[in-house]
């Protein structure tokens, strides 16, 4: 079991997966996340968010030959990580009907690394939820940067669409299990993606599904080859087929949905006995 | 779970002129032409302040980062692109032993 279910699962909704709790969209939850103390500093914006201040350190502290301090710091990261977890485009709809309020904002992963303007609505590729999005204000920069508001049928176009478009739908956590936002990741412009890719620092839990190819149905047009975004799927020349590395998959099901032959299906992680307890 | 440098290389070191370039929010060439996502803007540490707006479109309120300089290939697109060659970058060719710490 995936360490939020264990802890903030039900068995009696949703199968028992944590994000389809619906008393894990409580209000009260947004309050739980601030600890007495408040937030200092950095962390009174989704910046602080962006797990690259640290990365940064480990990188010179790699390029410097200073691996006793590097261990430490990586320990840390480990620890106060796993704030996210992939999941596939049905299940993030089902999130949608249960979050309220929904807004569209900028990305701040596109901000940092691409230069792309916040105050641009058609380049909202974001999706904030729950009440922290009324409180929007805490941060003027994201609050000069705008949310727009959607309904849940608004909210399940756009989750299509981006999925369409090939973007992996992560679910942002401010303090388990309070979902905060509803992250479209790609690769190599999101933190998200990129650490656990080319750094291999567990941020994002992995869905509880693995996708499985059927070979009987595949006819090799390739279609999904484009759409990994984890380095799990390949094309394998040899069979002219699909391949699928199961160990990599993080079970987004982006080549699910793209598979215009229907041959690839998200299986449950807990039926993979190897993968049955791989989360990061 | 390993955590692995992306290769037993010595990273390259790429240095920028801040005084030369001033507001790269609106200028982003060279961030949105590296092919492996090695530069990065943010808010200017030194000009932020808690709970106020920072527009990254006035001079020196956004400043440009190489954070990611351990990816950097040296193929150098960023230096055709810079309008004011704010931008150096020198690449060792020196190896050195592969590193891995465990979870």
């Amino acid at each position: 079991m995936c360490v939020f279910c264990d802890q903030y699962g039900d068995p009696k909704h949703g199968n028992g997966l944590w994000y389809l709790n619906p008393k894990n969209y409580s209000r009260n939850m947004y309050k739980l996340r601030d600890p007495k103390e408040g937030f200092k500093g950095r962390m009174d914006g989704p910046e602080a968010s962006i797990p690259s201040h640290s990365l940064s350190e480990l990188i010179r502290l790699a390029d410097e030959g200073n691996f006793e301090q590097f261990n430490k710091v990586h320990q840390a990261r480990v620890k106060g990580g796993a704030g996210s977890q992939v999941v596939p485009m049905a299940d993030a709809d089902k999130v949608l009907e249960l979050s309220f309020p929904i807004g569209l904002i900028a990305c701040i992963c596109r901000k940092h690394y691409r230069a792309i303007d916040e105050r641009n609505e058609h380049e909202y590729t974001c999706m904030g939820m729950g009440v922290g999005m009324l409180k929007w204000e805490r941060w003027p920069e994201r609050y000069k940067g705008g949310v727009k508001f959607l309904d849940v049928e608004e909210a399940k176009e756009w989750n299509h669409e981006m999925d369409e478009r090939g973007f992996v739908h992560i679910l942002m956590l401010f303090g388990a299990p309070y979902i905060g936002g509803f992250c479209q990741c790609d690769y190599p412009n999101c933190d998200a993606i990129r650490h656990t890719v080319d750094f291999n620092i567990g941020n994002v839990v992995k869905g509880h599904y693995v996708a499985m190819v059927d070979y009987k149905k595949c006819n090799g047009c390739g279609i999904c080859a484009q759409r990994c975004q984890w380095g799990a799927l390949k094309f394998d020349n040899t069979l002219g087929k699909s391949n699928i590395d199961i160990f990599k998959c993080f079970g987004c099901g982006l080549c699910q949905t793209a598979c215009p032959r229907d041959a690839i299906t998200l299986v449950e992680r807990k039926n993979v006995p190897a993968v049955a307890e791989v989360w990061r | 779970m390993t955590y692995g440098l992306p290769a037993a290389r010595k990273f390259a070191k790429i240095t920028i002129d801040h005084t030369k370039c001033t507001v790269p929010f609106l200028c982003k060439k060279c961030l949105q032409i590296c092919p492996e996502l090695v530069f990065d803007v943010d808010r200017d540490p030194q000009v932020e302040k808690r709970g106020e707006e920072v527009d990254p479109r006035i001079d020196g309120n956004y400043i440009l980062g190489a954070h990611r300089y351990d990816k950097c290939t040296g193929c150098k697109l960023c230096l055709e692109v810079c309008p004011v060659n704010a931008l150096t970058i020198e690449v060792p060719i020196q190896h050195r032993e592969t590193f891995k710490a465990s979870h």
